[in-house]
């Protein structure tokens, strides 16, 4: 029904003269990235919301390509007037947007005419929606790079502590030898897809204590050191490859296999892999499974992590139209007030009321990992950062392929260092 | 060649006879092997026919069987069901249509004009249209979407088909068949005091009715398939082509091959059909935009 | 007064066919005039400012020019184009040569249905071409690993995220999609050679090679060098394949001109660049065309 519903509406659309016959109606334009079980779980609330608001709103929902594909789209379509009402963003990525002029201010009133405020969510969080002040995004939820075990083979290994999670996974040394003794029978130690080594890098960088980006300092990778962390970081994964504890090549679908069919104990990999997980749990088709924050590998605890946040673009030549403005703020706020479901993708919801309600401190594994919010390394606060940006560039044009042994790691580092900064 | 050489027909029949016992063998070898390269070039589609018609467990099996266990529609119902591929095909089929017939008219006209009249400017033309045939309009996609921009005709099917006019083969290969009527047609026409457009439409399009057919099936494919262009017209999905529509818009989830499989099939068809009826008039329509009378 | 009347009737005639040619000829000077005189001169005046996409920018003379060209990401463009060229243009030639022949040597119904079935990728869109071959080479179910095994160690491997194998992988796709068109060309061309020189020559009991060095080779040479030239200019303005499974990858590493003007225009918002860049690819292919068309020329005078 919902379905037959948003093709009309797209017919509609496409043949424009009829649209005007349905102004009661809000048509709420979106357009979101979210693929896999982000996807499922997106579409499932997207629903939810058309039919609580039958007749009132509706939502027309689109999903891109995840990264260059859909960031490309979205400016390319507000520049021209023809971006959706609303869409996803990664709060990393708000300065370039707002640098591009792909975002539209969302006002106080905006927020207070949907009943939400800041103060719903983290200052952090609620700061990375703005630029000099002003805000540009809402944020809705929190995920980073997270360490999914197999219970099994590490109850095994006697890694396993009586609280019935992993133990003794710290150290450089101490880790590489676990991983070592994983690694036999055609198993591997470790799962990392290449395209995505680039977090596991950043978060072992954030681990040494490392300064990406400096302005005052000179830019990205100020000192010397900072290069040398990073190189140091690649090193271990290129380490992973070199070993045999992780294959060369694997992309995500088959990194993800790699570990679901038990032939590696380990798997590095955002949180949105949890939904998966936990629907073959269910089907009895995987293992007993845990996932934990990443093990410290240097002197402290980090993880890379980024935020989804939702935007309202900037349609050039398009007015404000204060009532789809409205329309629009109250699906973000629903969406939020709603966002527990969406911690069962694994994301961590940035609605404070949400992520504080005992419902969400009940979900396992996320409370596992949740740690990881704190100790969090983000992109640098700059117009070059986020996905389908210069610095997202960097990451797999330079980083992903010194693990694969295509750069030397040190060369790869300097020349991430040099490329961004020619851009600055 | 000396002239020795020249065989009457009887030692001519024995030579080949006689050649003819051990290079039958080769020949037949050399058939046998033709026709599997053929088969082995067919099979990739072959094969994403197959895979759409497989339940998703059978696809990740691993048995990779030439033929399904069982066969389901499942993926066909599902992209049906939870894309726009409906829409995108309405799109793709009135915007080639619309290229289709507008490209043939103005190029008949404009090659009648071209071959039979004589007027100021006629040179001119001729050369910016062989000139044309040079241009790479894939250099030209910026300033397109700024001038779509400009009018705002992104995301409209207008949009889509205004760049895609630009058909200069056309119009080279219609003057080349109009130059090639005898003159005596038109002056016996023009007798009957008939004027150019009846003369155009009544006796120079019927008499090379078969060049128009090709002429219009190979720019039908040529529209259906177009990709670049229509990827930047339509930035929402409610004006994408179906080529566009299937690789930019994600719907589907989990084991997704059968599904994408299916939805190649869907959007490879028209043009598949189109071949497989006019075989005759697309080989003749390749050979002549090259410039090879067949 | 005859003749008066005569004359009359030509200048009335000639005004009439002056108003028929520009009934007829008005649609196309309109169609080619707005969407690609018109743009062609836009295109060259954007290359001189900093604009947008969207939008004015200020003058800048040759500096975008200069830019683009010390640019290494145009020369990775650059490049890559180039390869990807080397890699079809010739082997595709070939390829379609050979199949031509073979093709040509069968009769009736056999023959139809072997040329129907390499001619039949030719007119695919190129997203069905992506979507069916990238599900043959997927990594862990596609049909080609168990192939790419034995060479790999029993290992699969990504046949376009390992940079290396990107564009042999998608010069190999193209040819199979394209190599019906050659072959058709060439099927004409070799029809086109009369028996009667190869029944003279089978006399010499020349064998099938020398047969095919003498005779077939130098006669079919026009249309392998033009073959050559068509694909050589369509090669050089490749963008779908490359871009289609380069998704999800890294795009820079293997980048193609019309991508790179893509990038330009529309990923990083530079209009002014893009248009620069389009301008090179402008001219390379001009170049280039013109170059096939004396090459025509030459031929259509022989």
């Amino acid at each position: 029904m919902r379905l037959s519903l948003k093709r009309l509406a797209l017919v509609s659309t496409a043949l424009m003269a009829l649209t005007s016959a349905a102004a009661a109606q809000q048509n709420v334009v979106w357009w979101d990235f979210l693929a896999g079980g982000d996807g499922v779980r997106m579409k499932a609330l997207i629903s939810e919301f058309n039919t609580e608001h039958q007749g009132e709103i509706s939502i027309e929902n689109t999903t891109l390509e995840w990264g260059t594909p859909f960031y490309t789209k979205l400016q390319t379509s507000a520049a021209i007037g023809e971006g959706p009402d609303i869409a996803t963003y990664h709060l990393s990525r708000i300065p370039l947007a707002v640098d591009s002029g792909t975002l539209s201010e969302i006002t106080d009133e905006d927020m207070a005419g949907a009943g939400i405020s800041d103060a719903d969510f983290t200052q952090a969080a609620s700061d990375a929606g703005k630029v000099d002040g002003t805000r540009y995004a809402v944020p809705f939820d929190q995920h980073g790079l997270i360490l999914y075990y197999n219970k099994d083979m590490l109850a095994e290994a006697g890694l396993i502590g009586d609280d019935g999670l992993p133990k003794g996974l710290d150290g450089l040394e101490n880790f590489n030898k676990i991983l070592a003794d994983f690694t036999k029978d055609g198993k591997y130690g470790i799962s990392t897809p290449t395209g995505d080594r680039y977090r596991t890098i950043y978060s072992l960088f954030g681990q040494q204590g490392g300064t990406m980006f400096d302005e005052a300092a000179g830019g990205f990778f100020p000192t010397d050191e900072d290069v040398t962390k990073l190189t140091n970081a690649i090193e271990v994964v290129k380490g992973w490859v070199d070993s045999g504890y992780t294959p060369v090549q694997v992309e995500s679908p088959a990194a993800l296999a790699l570990f679901t069919s038990g032939q590696s104990p380990f798997f590095i990999m955002g949180n949105w892999e949890v939904p998966t997980m936990v629907d073959l749990h269910a089907k009895g088709e995987l293992f007993e499974w845990g996932a934990v924050e990443l093990p410290t590998l240097f002197e402290n605890k980090a993880a890379w992590s980024d935020s989804h946040a939702f935007v309202v673009p900037a349609n050039a030549g398009k007015d404000v139209d204060a009532d789809k403005r409205a329309a629009v703020m109250k699906v973000i706020a629903w969406m939020d007030q709603h966002s527990l479901d969406w911690a069962g993708a694994g994301h961590i919801p940035a609605f404070n009321a949400v992520r504080e309600s005992a419902e969400f401190q009940a979900l396992k594994p996320q409370s596992d990992y949740a740690g990881f919010a704190d100790t969090a390394v983000f992109d640098p606060r700059t117009i070059l950062a986020g996905p389908a940006a210069p610095l997202g560039d960097a990451w797999s044009n330079f980083i992903n392929p010194a693990t694969t042994g295509e750069i030397e790691p040190a060369d790869a580092a300097a020349q991430m260092r040099d490329d961004l900064n020619g851009q600055l | 060649m000396s002239a020795e050489a020249i065989p009457n027909r009887e030692v001519l029949a024995t030579t080949r006879s006689r050649g003819d016992g051990p290079i039958d063998m080769i020949g037949l070898v050399l058939t046998v092997i033709t026709i599997l390269v053929a088969l082995a070039s067919f099979f990739p589609i072959y094969w994403a026919v197959i895979t759409s018609i497989k339940p998703d467990g059978e696809v990740i099996s691993g048995s990779n069987s030439l033929w399904p266990n069982r066969m389901v529609f499942d993926s066909y119902i599902h992209i049906w069901n939870n894309t726009n591929i409906g829409i995108w095909y309405i799109n793709s089929m009135v915007t080639s249509l619309i290229i289709t017939a507008l490209v043939i008219v103005s190029s008949a006209g404009c090659a009648y004009a071209l071959s039979q009249l004589d007027f100021p400017g006629r040179r001119v033309i001729y050369v910016l249209i062989l000139a044309c045939f040079m241009v790479p309009m894939q250099a030209l996609i910026v300033n397109h979407f700024v001038l779509m921009a400009q009018f705002k005709l992104l995301n409209t099917w207008a949009g889509i088909i205004l760049p895609q006019l630009i058909v200069p083969v056309v119009i080279i290969v219609y003057k080349q068949f109009f130059d090639s009527v005898p003159k005596e047609f038109r002056e016996a026409a023009q007798m009957d005091s008939a004027g150019h457009l009846k003369i155009l439409f009544r006796i120079y399009l019927p008499m090379n009715w078969g060049v128009t057919a090709s002429l219009a099936i190979i720019t039908f494919i040529g529209a259906w398939n177009a990709f670049l262009w229509p990827f930047l017209a339509a930035t929402g999905e409610a004006t994408m082509t179906v080529p566009v529509g299937i690789t930019q818009v994600k719907d589907a989830y989990g084991i997704v091959y059968g599904k994408l499989m299916a939805s190649a099939v869907v959007a490879g068809l028209p043009v598949a059909v189109v071949y497989l009826i006019f075989q005759r008039r697309v080989t003749q329509a390749i050979m002549l935009s090259a410039g090879v009378k067949g | 007064m005859i003749v008066v009347g005569w004359e009359a009737k030509m200048l009335r005639d000639k005004r009439q066919e002056y108003l028929v040619a520009l009934l007829l000829v008005g649609p196309f000077v309109l169609i080619y005039g707005a969407l690609f005189d018109w743009p062609t001169i836009q295109m060259a005046m954007l290359s001189f400012t900093k604009a947008p996409l969207i939008g004015a920018g200020d003058w800048v003379g040759w500096d975008n020019y200069a830019k683009i060209l010390s640019h290494k990401l145009f020369h990775q463009a650059f490049w890559n184009t180039a390869y990807f060229v080397l890699l079809t243009v010739i082997p595709n030639t070939l390829i379609s040569l050979v199949i031509a022949l073979a093709v040509n040597r069968l009769k009736g119904p056999v023959q139809g249905f072997v040329l129907a079935c390499f001619f039949l990728p030719y007119i695919l869109p190129v997203s069905v071409v992506f979507l069916t071959w990238n599900w043959i080479i997927d990594v862990q179910y596609g049909l080609v690993q168990g192939l790419v095994a034995l060479f790999n160690g029993g290992q699969p491997i990504s046949l376009t995220r390992t940079i290396p194998l990107f564009m042999p992988t998608v010069a190999f796709v193209t040819i199979w999609w394209t190599m019906g068109f050659n072959i058709l060309l060439f099927i004409a061309g070799l029809r086109n050679i009369s028996p009667e020189i190869y029944e003279a020559a089978s006399l010499d009991s020349a064998g099938r090679w020398r047969q095919f060095q003498r005779i077939t080779w130098p006669l079919i040479w026009p249309v392998t060098a033009l073959v050559l030239t068509i694909q050589l200019i369509a090669q050089l303005k490749i963008f779908d394949q490359v871009y289609l499974f380069s998704i999800g990858g890294r795009q820079d590493a293997t980048i193609t001109l019309v991508q790179y003007v893509y990038k330009l225009a529309f990923q990083q918002n530079k209009g002014g660049e893009a248009a620069t860049a389009a301008m090179l690819l402008f001219g390379m292919i001009i170049i280039l065309s013109v170059l096939q068309y004396q090459l025509l020329r030459a031929r259509g005078e022989k």
